[in-house]
């Protein structure tokens, strides 16, 4: 509205007073049966009407089956599911797999997320020196986030290998024993995280990189006119300049890493002794392998209302600090 | 079977999440349409698909619509989703292991006799235990194809100067625990590396195919009854397992390989004999040519070889079609007949004529290790257990700390004894 008014007045010929008020109130007039007729023609809906479909029918309509089905003892293979109130809940809270898979997934998410952060800010800050043949080091940073998790775990899995793989090769040809980094239950997760890192970390080096090159120059001009050292430019400007993006890339790898599932289930399927097992691979073998789809239900409702919490803390969080 | 084509066999299986599209596309106009699913991705599916081409010859009339889908728990979870709507193909392989878990749910229909007669099977084409175990409340509900047990293959060139060969070129009987040590020796000592192959690391199966079959021959026995605790022998399953981390003992067997490293080790002349699947067969005969095989040792005094039987079932059909159902045992009956080239693959085929006949008594190895299918020792018959399951997969896991020496036996058993009753307290999906 107000833009349209301001052209209007823009318009108007100063030179001659009279003829402008009118030509001022016919455009005020124009604008106004505009708006009328934007505010009240229906054609918007129709834009909207395919997304809303979709959205309906494969985020909402799922979500409330999935509370109903939560509420039964439904299974892959049984056709007349019954209500069964809060039963499954009330096993899931008492079932010990759900914690300690919930506890493996909050080691993960803790133990890459962190890497996930520092290492592509490291990276990023590198490129950013100008070091020779940027499109190089970009390129390769990047590209194996561009890699399918199949693929991924198939090199890593083969990298992994506890008898001929690279790293025991390596380890052997120091002198040191092999280690069994998918079979033993204190590597196995370092050695996903490890995969993972290498993996998505490039995701993040380019929020970063872009993030860097929005920081004003005249910030570091000052500071060098003013004697601050590169150290000092870093902590001073560059890092700070980078909150707001480490804000998002910490919730968006929170977010990330409380989901995963592709490749644990790949690289170990949940072993050894369940100790790299998260909890959306428990209730993929409880739903799809055991064909407990209710009980599988309800879990997935208990993490979803942690994920609720967690992303509402860090929106009012967030909200302060900006 | 799949798993072993590539080792890392596990990775394989996120293809099948999106290979399951196929099998409904290819349906022509001429004659009638029978679709089956199978999981037959490995050195074995390429001969099922010639035993699939020499019966679309034999049956002009019928149109034959082969799916593969990878193996392992993503294969049962389609299957059981696709009998569940009503959609499903006309047949499918499933392991024996697995029926009784499908078939009191209603998802599978049973096998008509007579119908099956008309295609020229019966009953005494079967040995009785095999036969036995495809029954649900006395009808007949899995076509078994083949038995195909967990055996031995071993390297006539390394186990002939390890003095393990009888004149006429079989393995020698090994009939106790520190007989097949000693064997072990021997061939490390041939090799300069290891004697056995065996690997298990990462892998949902072969930890348990090897204790499993073991425990059967300790003549153990155990009850696997759903609410109640598990009745199993905790003394013989602990023995079972020192022995197996005692062969694990980085010279009868190295303590560290997957089930792809073993093969190379295998392969590459390092060790002198493998314990793995039948299906392994025509992969390690490209090798190791003069290949030879025989049953697992009986070390514990009864005989009992792990295996399990691939066999058709009929999923449920919500509108089944009368002409399609008889042009599907029409279908089945006569691969069934092609046992003696199913027996290329390496699996034992399930008609007593089929093995009996000179043709395949001349096959080697696979004549020296037939009898396995005599003692095979299936999953216990509960729900949650048989091949591709999640219980096999939680043994695997258990077992492995032990086996890689960072646990002791005991501990093992005793977390095994506390998932199966987990399992066991579970209530079946029906």
């Amino acid at each position: 509205m107000s833009a349209t008014t301001s052209d209007a007045t823009a318009a108007t010929p100063s030179s001659a007073p009279s003829a402008g008020r009118k030509d001022l109130r016919r455009s005020l007039r124009d604008a106004e049966r505009r708006a009328e007729q934007l505010h009240s023609g229906r054609s918007g809906y129709w834009f909207i009407l395919p997304f809303a479909v979709v959205f309906l029918v494969f985020l909402v309509w799922p979500i409330i089956y999935g509370i109903w089905m939560s509420l039964t003892d439904r299974t892959l293979i049984g056709t007349s599911p019954g209500f069964v109130g809060l039963a499954n809940f009330i096993e899931a809270f008492g079932d010990a797999q759900v914690w300690q898979t919930l506890w493996q997934t909050v080691l993960f998410t803790l133990g890459s997320t962190i890497p996930l952060i520092l290492v592509a800010m490291v990276m990023a800050l590198l490129v950013f020196t100008g070091l020779p043949g940027q499109w190089l080091w970009r390129f390769a940073f990047f590209a194996s986030f561009l890699l399918p998790v199949a693929v991924v775990t198939q090199i890593w899995a083969w990298m992994y290998q506890p008898d001929l793989g690279l790293f025991n090769t390596w380890l052997g040809a120091l002198g040191i024993d092999p280690v069994g980094w998918l079979t033993d239950p204190n590597w196995a997760m370092i050695a996903i995280i490890a995969a993972t890192v290498w993996w998505t970390v490039g995701f993040n080096f380019l929020l970063y990189l872009a993030a860097l090159q929005a920081i004003p120059e005249h910030l570091y001009e000052a500071a060098a006119i003013d004697g601050a050292g590169a150290w000092r430019r870093l902590f001073s400007i560059t890092i700070p300049q980078l909150g707001r993006t480490t804000w998002l890339v910490l919730a968006l790898q929170l977010l990330a890493s409380l989901k995963v599932f592709d490749q644990i289930y790949l690289l170990t399927a949940g072993g050894p002794n369940g100790s790299t097992r998260s909890i959306l691979l428990y209730i993929y073998d409880t739903g799809f392998v055991n064909y407990r789809l209710g009980y599988a239900s309800a879990i997935s409702y208990i993490f979803f209302a942690l994920i609720v919490i967690l992303s509402l803390t860090r929106f009012f969080g967030g909200r302060k600090e900006a | 079977m799949l798993q072993g084509a590539l080792g890392a066999g596990t990775l394989l299986s996120a293809g099948a999440l999106s290979s399951c599209a196929g099998s409904v596309a290819s349906a022509t106009s001429s004659g009638t349409l029978v679709r089956i699913w199978d999981l037959l991705g490995g050195s074995d599916g390429q001969i099922m698909g010639e035993i699939v081409d020499g019966v679309r010859e034999e049956l002009p009339h019928v149109t034959i619509d082969r799916t593969t889908l990878a193996w392992g728990a993503p294969y049962y979870t389609k299957l059981a989703m696709a009998s569940t709507g009503g959609r499903a193909p006309e047949a499918a392989v499933m392991h024996l292991s697995r029926l009784i878990g499908y078939a009191p749910g209603g998802l599978l229909e049973p096998f008509d006799l007579d119908l099956l007669e008309q295609v020229g099977i019966t009953e005494s084409d079967f040995p009785a235990a095999l036969w036995e175990r495809a029954l649900f409340q006395d009808e007949l509900y899995a076509l078994p194809l083949d038995t195909h047990p967990f055996i031995t293959f071993y390297n006539p060139a390394i186990a002939e100067p390890a003095g393990l060969l009888n004149p006429d070129g079989t393995l020698v009987e090994i009939d106790n625990p520190d007989a097949l040590l000693d064997a072990g020796r021997a061939m490390a000592e041939v090799t300069g590396a290891q004697g056995f192959s065996y690997g298990y690391l990462s892998d949902a199966a072969q930890g348990w195919r090897m204790f499993w079959g073991l425990y059967g021959q300790t003549g153990a026995g155990y009850d696997f009854t759903p609410g109640r605790p598990v009745d199993f022998d905790d003394g013989a399953a602990v023995e079972v397992l020192e022995f197996m981390q005692s062969m694990l003992d980085g010279t009868v067997a190295a303590n560290n390989s997957d089930y792809g490293g073993a093969i190379a080790n295998f392969s590459t002349e390092q060790t002198g004999l493998i314990f793995s699947g039948v299906w392994e067969k025509t992969s390690l005969q490209g090798s190791i040519p003069d290949l030879g095989g025989a049953t697992v040792p009986i070390i514990f005094g009864t005989p009992a070889a792990f295996g399990d039987s691939h066999s058709y079932v009929l999923p449920r059909q919500l509108v089944a079609n009368q002409e399609r159902r008889e042009a599907t045992y029409e279908v089945l009956g006569a691969i069934l007949k092609r046992g003696l080239r199913w027996a290329d693959a390496g699996h034992i085929p399930s008609l007593i004529p089929v093995v009996e006949s000179s043709e395949y008594q001349d096959l080697v190895p696979q004549r020296n290790y037939a009898q396995a299918a005599e003692w095979i020792f299936l999953d216990p018959p509960v729900w949650f257990a048989g091949s591709g399951s999640d219980f096999q997969n939680r043994m695997c896991q258990a077992m492995q700390t032990a086996l890689q020496g960072l646990g002791t036996a005991q501990d093992a058993v005793d977390t095994m004894i506390g998932e199966m009753n987990t399992f066991l307290e579970t209530p079946a999906p029906a």
